[in-house]
């Protein structure tokens, strides 16, 4: 069941290129309907027994293993199958065919990522769901060192992560590890390479600052349903590797690397608002304010505090839907004005207030007002930081999420108020398509804002694993 | 009792009857038929398939044939096996390009080359590696000699003279080891406690030619200039099969002939491997011609593959014969791809071929995109599979001996970061949409046979990556067959 809910992208995914070319139009539908069909899968298979099949037995013992649980990973695949539904809504392409079939390859492949129970199967999603992403980024026309960097910082961050799982497997003798609580952890100097290998993949995926610079072209040239899958769920990837992976396994070298850890969120976090703040394409102000969102939650992670902990496990799935919900509205803009530019851009509201409406949602919730998503994680976090003695930090942290609202506030007024520019190519407001695509976000957006609970619930699960180390506080 | 019984010559069968089906379709041209082409491929296939069936039967313990000069089993069966199934791909490749006056005298070269590597494969002593050396490349020559481009002349004349440099270096290795033990077998080289200087410098001189035959850097330049002269089909051939006799021979001389107490003697081979993967790479990215490009990459992956047999573990070699195997089907997929570009008049290997390809043709252009990612040890591939057991036969090695020898998978990983951009080049000239439109080459030519190749690899590929279960069963034996090589007494 657990794979089939990984395989029907996949495979609707290839089926996608058979459709003939006369059918091109209804190619968009067939996807969403597949979407919808995984988000319900996801759905009914919570809690749900773990899958397993032998895969290899030497060098060491790795199974293809996979699994949705009630944690992290379920609520990550959630937010996969939601966001992938929505961005299929409103996609808009001249090769929609290839276009369809690559954003499903990438669902299933995520997938794969987020429930997988094996290192092995995990570090095979991990390369897999970029070669989408780049066929997808050269396919758009354009920009062709956006997707470059985008290639060569994350597969060879991906190398990395081979690297060290093949270690882990020969030293360990097994790669089934993933979420399972109380493993010996393996010898001192080993660990502590095999961690690095791991956290050099996570902070690249993530990405942490100084690792960043592949984000803000790739998010900005993106197709944008493209940006918000890859900025709401992959870059998610590397936070849940830390979450499920580097922290548990190696407790001694996460706690002995956890000021340098907390070092660069931090940097991250005020160097992303300070970025976002003086950006001019409006893209690059979502991607690099995703940068200081994303310092937060690794310093969150690197606490060790179980308040922090499910604060950012809130805030993962929060960031995930405002940033989804950020890059379709800016997709919207884009085509409606033929221009990402903060300064050709100003008036929109006035004749587009459903537009105006989603995006200033977003936006609120990115800077964190009480009632929506971003809040519940937001407060947690500090929080758990305060509680965990880290006082500099979540003075930081504060400090941060004032600059949130400069920023995002400085982007809602420069597009939506202000004097209406007169030169640019007006079009209507929302269309029914475009509004089905934004709504199932907004609505999980004030949703998880009222009753953030079950997420809260999820939590522990996760810090309990991650806290069973030798080292654990 | 007879000197030569009917047990040695059952061990050579599959090695005679490849030789015997290159006589045959030289025969097939007299018949006054018109459809000699078709009766000739038809032919070569078939006596090659017979030969890879019948090479099956002998899989099992190693047993010393010819006094000693022949040694078959599980580790022979193995790399005949992969002779064969490459020959087959090249075979159909070249019933697709090759033009109908030649094919009779080119497919009776192949088959003759692959002859040599079988023999390459199951040798035990060195006279008759060398026996199967020169008859490989002896076909070699003049299959690379054949096409009508002046370039193929030219590729012809480098080949002969670099790879005669080769043997030479080579046979002098040879008569300095049989200098220095008195013996040409294999299983004399391996007592222990030689102390002679002569034996060093016979086992450096050996691997020269080692290195010169699989294209290791220092010793590659001849390979990109020869692979780019060569009709493709040869190409295709050259880059595999050359390559799997000679690390035939090459695993056998490292584990099974050089005593224990000399194996510091092969540690400049690991240094060249770790070279080739990074330099291969490298010199790759320059490349606009896609067999120079191929040539290139080839250097690296056979880098990854000696990298491998690094430490000389059991896992070591499972794992090299489980590259080995991915990257016959993956490069030969390719190569079947771009033989599947041209047209009837000539070889359209520019990478200019591939632009906006994806539009034109995506189902040739899937089929590229996934050999690219194998090649680039990328999911959902054999390649990746592949890519992760030599980095774990790496760390075999380094659990055992200390960290520091996990230099090797440095060396890779930054070999196979660089083969990214390289393979990615060409994924990207499929998938970006064309500035102007390009005009569209002349009509392609239908070929079935090609097509068999590209499923056939394609499938072997992604079962290869997901249900490695069928080879790593086969694969045990094989470390234990090359254990019992030496006690296979005749």
């Amino acid at each position: 069941m657990i794979s089939a809910i990984i395989l029907l992208p996949v495979l609707a995914g290839l089926l996608a290129y058979a459709f003939p070319k006369a059918l091109a139009a209804q190619v968009k539908w067939f996807g969403v309907v597949v979407g919808a069909i995984t988000l319900a899968g996801v759905l009914g298979a919570y809690g749900m027994p773990d899958e397993t099949h032998a895969w290899l037995a030497r060098p060491f013992v790795a199974a293809y293993h996979v699994g949705v649980g009630t944690g992290p990973s379920f609520w990550l695949a959630l937010l996969l199958a939601l966001c992938t539904t929505c961005a299929l809504i409103a996609t808009r392409s001249r090769e929609q065919r290839n276009f369809v079939a690559q954003m499903l390859l990438l669902e299933g492949a995520m997938l794969a990522l987020f429930l997988a129970r094996d290192l092995l199967l995990f570090a095979l999603a991990w390369d897999l769901m970029l070669i989408p992403v780049f066929i997808l980024l050269v396919g758009s026309g354009g920009a062709a060192h956006a997707a470059w960097r985008y290639l060569i910082y994350n597969v060879t961050a991906g190398l990395a992560l081979l690297l060290a799982t093949a270690v882990y497997g020969i030293i360990f003798g097994s790669t089934d590890v993933i979420g399972r609580a109380g493993l010996p952890p393996i010898g001192g100097l080993w660990q502590t390479w095999v961690f690095i290998g791991f956290a050099f993949a996570f902070l690249v995926k993530t990405p942490v600052w100084p690792f960043h610079t592949w984000m803000p072209d790739a998010y900005a040239e993106s197709p944008s349903p493209l940006a918000a899958v890859i900025s709401a769920v992959q870059s998610k990837g590397g936070l849940y590797g830390f979450l499920a992976i580097a922290i548990p396994l190696f407790p001694d070298a996460a706690h002995a690397a956890a000021p340098f850890m907390i070092g660069l969120g931090l940097i991250g976090l005020v160097y992303g608002a300070f970025a976002s703040l003086v950006q001019n394409d409006i893209k690059k102000i979502a991607a690099y304010s995703s940068l200081s969102h994303l310092g937060l939650i690794l310093v969150a992670l690197f606490s060790f505090n179980t308040i922090a902990v499910a604060g950012a496990v809130v805030y993962l799935i929060a960031h995930g839907l405002f940033s989804a919900t950020l890059f379709l509205v800016m997709g919207f803009v884009e085509q409606r004005e033929e221009t990402r530019t903060l300064k050709r851009l100003g008036g929109l509201g006035g004749r587009n207030p459903k537009l105006a409406g989603a995006l200033s949602i977003a936006a609120l919730a990115a800077l964190g007002l009480p009632g929506l998503a971003g809040f519940a994680g937001e407060l947690l976090i500090v929080i758990g930081l305060y509680g965990a003695g880290l006082v500099w930090a979540a003075t930081i942290a504060l400090v941060a999420i004032v600059l949130a609202s400069a920023y995002m506030l400085r982007l809602f007024q420069d597009v939506m108020q202000g004097r209406e520019l007169a030169d640019l190519p007006q079009r209507p407001d929302l269309g029914w398509t475009e509004g089905i695509a934004l709504a199932p976000l907004v609505l999980a957006l004030v949703l998880l804002g009222i009753y953030p609970q079950p997420l809260i619930a999820s939590a522990p699960n996760a810090s309990a694993t991650m806290t069973t180390g030798a080292g654990a506080r | 009792m007879p000197l030569i019984t009917a047990a040695d010559w059952q061990s050579v069968l599959p090695a005679f009857l490849v030789a015997a089906s290159a006589l045959v379709v030289l025969l097939v041209e007299f018949l006054p038929v018109s459809r000699r082409r078709a009766i000739g491929s038809a032919l070569a296939l078939l006596g090659t398939a017979a030969a890879g069936l019948i090479a099956a039967h002998g899989y099992g313990a190693a047993v010393a044939t010819f006094g000693g000069a022949w040694i078959g089993g599980g580790f022979t069966v193995v790399f005949e096996e992969i002779v064969i199934v490459a020959t087959l791909f090249s075979l159909m490749l070249l019933a697709y390009t090759e033009r109908d006056e030649q094919f009779s005298g080119s497919c009776a070269l192949m088959l003759l080359s692959a002859t040599g590597a079988m023999l390459m494969a199951g040798a035990g002593n060195l006279m008759m590696i060398f026996l199967g050396l020169e008859l490989l490349s002896l076909g070699l020559y003049c299959l690379c000699g054949l096409a009508s481009r002046p370039t193929a002349r030219e590729s012809a004349v480098k080949y002969l003279i670099l790879s005669s440099m080769a043997s030479g270096f080579m046979l002098y290795g040879m008569a300095l080891l049989f200098g220095a033990t008195g013996s040409v077998a294999l299983s004399a080289i391996a007592q222990p406690g030689m102390t002679s200087p002569l034996f060093a410098l016979g086992v450096g001189l050996f691997l020269i030619g080692i290195g010169f035959k699989l294209s290791l850097v220092p010793f590659h330049v001849w390979a990109p200039d020869v692979y780019e002269g060569a009709p493709i089909a040869t190409t295709a051939f050259m880059s595999v099969v050359t390559k799997v006799g000679t690390l035939a021979v090459l695993a056998r001389f490292a584990y099974a002939a050089l005593p224990p107490d000399k194996s510091g003697l092969l540690l400049p081979l690991w240094v060249i491997a770790g070279l080739s993967m990074v330099i291969g790479n490298l010199a790759a990215l320059a490349q606009t011609d896609m067999k120079r490009l191929l040539a290139y990459s080839g250097i690296a992956q056979i880098g990854y593959i000696v990298a491998a047999l690094a430490g000389t573990t059991a896992l070591g070699m499972r794992y090299a014969i489980f590259y080995l195997v991915a990257y016959t089907f993956m490069n030969l997929g390719a190569f079947a791809v771009i033989a599947l570009l041209g047209d009837d008049q000539k070889e359209d290997t520019h990478l200019n071929a591939f632009a906006g390809l994806a539009s034109r043709r995506p189902l040739l252009a899937a089929a590229m995109t996934f050999f690219l990612l194998a090649l680039a040890g990328l999911p959902p591939t054999a390649g990746f599979l592949g890519k992760i057991l030599i980095l774990s036969a790496n760390a075999n090695v380094a659990a055992k001996f200390g960290m520091a020898y996990l230099w090797l998978s440095g060396l890779l990983l930054t070999g196979t970061a660089v083969s990214l951009y390289v393979y990615f080049k060409i994924v990207r000239a499929m998938y970006a949409p064309l500035r102007s439109p390009r005009a569209l080459p002349a009509a392609p030519r239908s070929g079935v046979l090609p097509w068999i190749a590209v499923a056939v690899c394609f499938a072997g590929v992604i079962v290869m990556g997901f249900y490695p279960k069928t080879p790593s069963d086969v694969l045990p034996t094989v470390g234990t067959a090359v254990t019992h090589i030496l006690n296979a007494k005749n």
